[in-house]
């Protein structure tokens, strides 16, 4: 793992500014990592052994991301809305598994840490890099067996909801009634009264061709053809 | 676990903790000791006590009684100078001197190891001058059962810096004095600084070594100045001459005679005009005429820190301004009073 210092440069610039937050996942982070034996996670032995779960979208939980290498479309980064500064670190080659949860205890304890600076921001920022661990944070070894449907890799299960038609992946279908209903249709979506609509310029493709015709289509497929 | 039963049961079972007795303004202590079997004989006294039920103790896999706790947070609290005994009395254990010295909390350790619930510690204010034997600090775990994860965090948090608590012992210095000052040279008016600056080091064990009187004069300063680290002096006291008027010239007889680390000014009253500099890691400090007026002053919050090895430099002597004003009191009472007790 890169030095803390380096660590926080390149999670503040990803994140897009420098707060206490960040040097809280970034310690997370490398605590985290160290207490489940990957000294590397971000290198290709190890970046497939590692599942974090972050239990809050806070300013931490990018941190615990930058500083991992872990990424929710890689499927290591698993967000669970709890509202709780804390994320749990999973090996998944040797099971272990330990959550790491920043004190509440923490944040009084700024003013001890770092006297000398007036501004709380600022204090906090400092304060937390003085700290060590075991002010820091509390950890728990938990049981966290990563269900196959959360697994990283391909898609292992696909199903349709049987009210809409929609595709579901990885078994997060509803039954209700015997029948595989996605969440939107079972009412636990976070949007309602969902309706199909058009939109403006639905032409629009990102190579920005506008009013293409068919000899230019002609054309590329003759390029191609050169080309291979 | 906890198992309660009533106090007419117990006969035969052993007491899970201490049971505290307390006659006032006569006696607070044990009146039974944990482990002690009870007996018939005891029931009476015990619910005289209040004690109409009893705890069993069950411990589980991941639970420790209050004494073993206790322990664990006095071994991680303890640092060099600090002794204790692992004979925890109503839960408590008591950190002693091991030897007269000054008493150092990491103050910022203590906070955050007292933030951890079911865990506590109490201490003397840092910096105060103890003696070997006296009590400078004590912990316990606050329940009678409690998890051993918390106790072993709040055990880490303490031996950060090697502990908690420490005792410095002061080292025995050997201290040159100037008396500066053209009045007292001169004969005009008879010296006092002296004899109180010397009641003052050797009170802390250290002896003076050598007394130079002169006038206000840098060029005899500076001699004197290395006439004294030239002999065997590892620390030297200047007096007068710290304040503002043209013939206070002390300060810049420190410097021309070489001193670094030169920090004129403090936050403390008495002494704001004190000053520490330092010449080959010998310690000058510079005291000014508040030192003749005042029975203590910001030099008896410096010199056990000094002879105890510290570096007095503008950090410390800010940081003194919480707490760093004398109350002036008719009869001085001093150190039993809250001054230099901000940090």
């Amino acid at each position: 793992m890169q030095d803390f210092e380096t660590l926080m440069a390149g999670s503040a610039e990803t994140h897009g500014h420098l707060c206490p937050g960040q040097v809280v996942g970034v310690r997370m982070a490398m605590l985290g990592c160290r207490l489940i034996g990957l000294d590397e996670p971000t290198c290709h032995e190890q970046i497939k052994k590692l599942i974090v779960y972050v239990e809050m979208d806070r300013c931490t939980a990018d941190a615990v991301a930058y500083a991992t290498g872990v990424k929710l479309g890689r499927r290591s980064l698993k967000f669970m809305d709890y509202g709780i500064m804390a994320a749990t670190f999973v090996n998944l080659e040797t099971g272990k598994a330990f959550r790491v949860l920043s004190t509440e205890e923490s944040r009084d304890l700024a003013e001890a840490y770092a006297p000398e600076i007036p501004k709380k921001h600022a204090r906090q920022l400092e304060a937390y890099k003085r700290m060590p661990d075991s002010v820091l944070f509390r950890v728990q070894k938990v049981d966290a067996r990563v269900k196959d449907a959360d697994m990283p890799g391909p898609t292992r299960y696909k199903t349709k909801c049987q009210l809409c038609g929609q595709v579901i992946r990885d078994g997060r279908e509803i039954v209700r009634n015997n029948k595989n209903i996605c969440k939107p249709c079972s009412q636990e979506s976070y949007f309602k009264h969902a309706r199909e609509v058009t939109w403006p310029e639905m032409d629009w493709t990102p190579s920005n061709v506008t009013g293409i015709t068919e000899s230019q289509i002609e054309r590329d497929k003759t390029d191609l053809l050169h080309i291979n | 676990m906890l198992k309660k039963i009533k106090v007419e049961n117990a006969v035969g079972t052993q007491l899970a903790h201490d049971i505290t007795e307390i006659r006032p303004g006569e006696f607070k202590g044990a009146a039974f000791r944990k482990g002690h079997t009870v007996c018939d004989d005891d029931i009476c006294q015990l619910q005289k006590l209040g004690k109409n039920h009893l705890y069993l103790i069950d411990l589980g896999d991941d639970e420790i009684h209050e004494n073993q706790a206790a322990a664990i947070l006095a071994r991680a609290l303890a640092g060099d100078g600090v002794v204790w005994e692992d004979d925890p009395k109503e839960g408590k254990i008591g950190l002693h001197a091991a030897f007269d010295g000054l008493l150092k909390v990491e103050t910022t350790s203590l906070a955050a190891f007292n933030m951890i619930d079911e865990v506590m510690c109490a201490t003397l204010h840092n910096n105060t001058l103890v003696k070997k034997g006296e009590v400078v600090g004590a912990t316990r775990a606050i329940p009678l059962v409690m998890k051993q994860a918390p106790v072993e965090r709040a055990a880490a948090i303490a031996a950060q810096c090697k502990g908690t608590l420490k005792v410095k012992p002061l080292r025995k210095a050997k201290t040159g004095l100037i008396i500066t000052g053209n009045e007292v040279f001169h004969g005009l008016i008879e010296d006092r600084f002296a004899p109180v600056l010397s009641e003052k080091i050797e009170a802390l064990g250290s002896e003076v070594s050598g007394v130079i009187f002169t006038p206000d004069n840098q060029d005899k300063i500076v001699q004197a100045i290395k006439e004294l680290l030239a002999g065997d002096c590892d620390l030297l006291l200047l007096s007068g001459g710290m304040s503002v008027d043209p013939d206070d010239v002390t300060r810049k007889s420190i410097r021309r005679a070489g001193a670094v680390d030169f920090n004129y000014g403090a936050a403390v009253l008495p002494g704001a005009m004190f000053l520490t500099a330092y010449i080959d890691n010998t310690p000058l400090l510079g005291i000014p005429a508040c030192g003749l007026h005042h029975r203590t002053t910001v030099l008896d919050l410096v010199l056990p820190r000094i002879l105890a090895g510290e570096m007095i430099g503008k950090k410390e002597l800010s940081f003194m301004g919480h707490g760093g004003l004398c109350k002036d009191c008719q009869e001085c009472v001093y150190p039993h009073c809250p001054f230099g007790r901000g940090l």
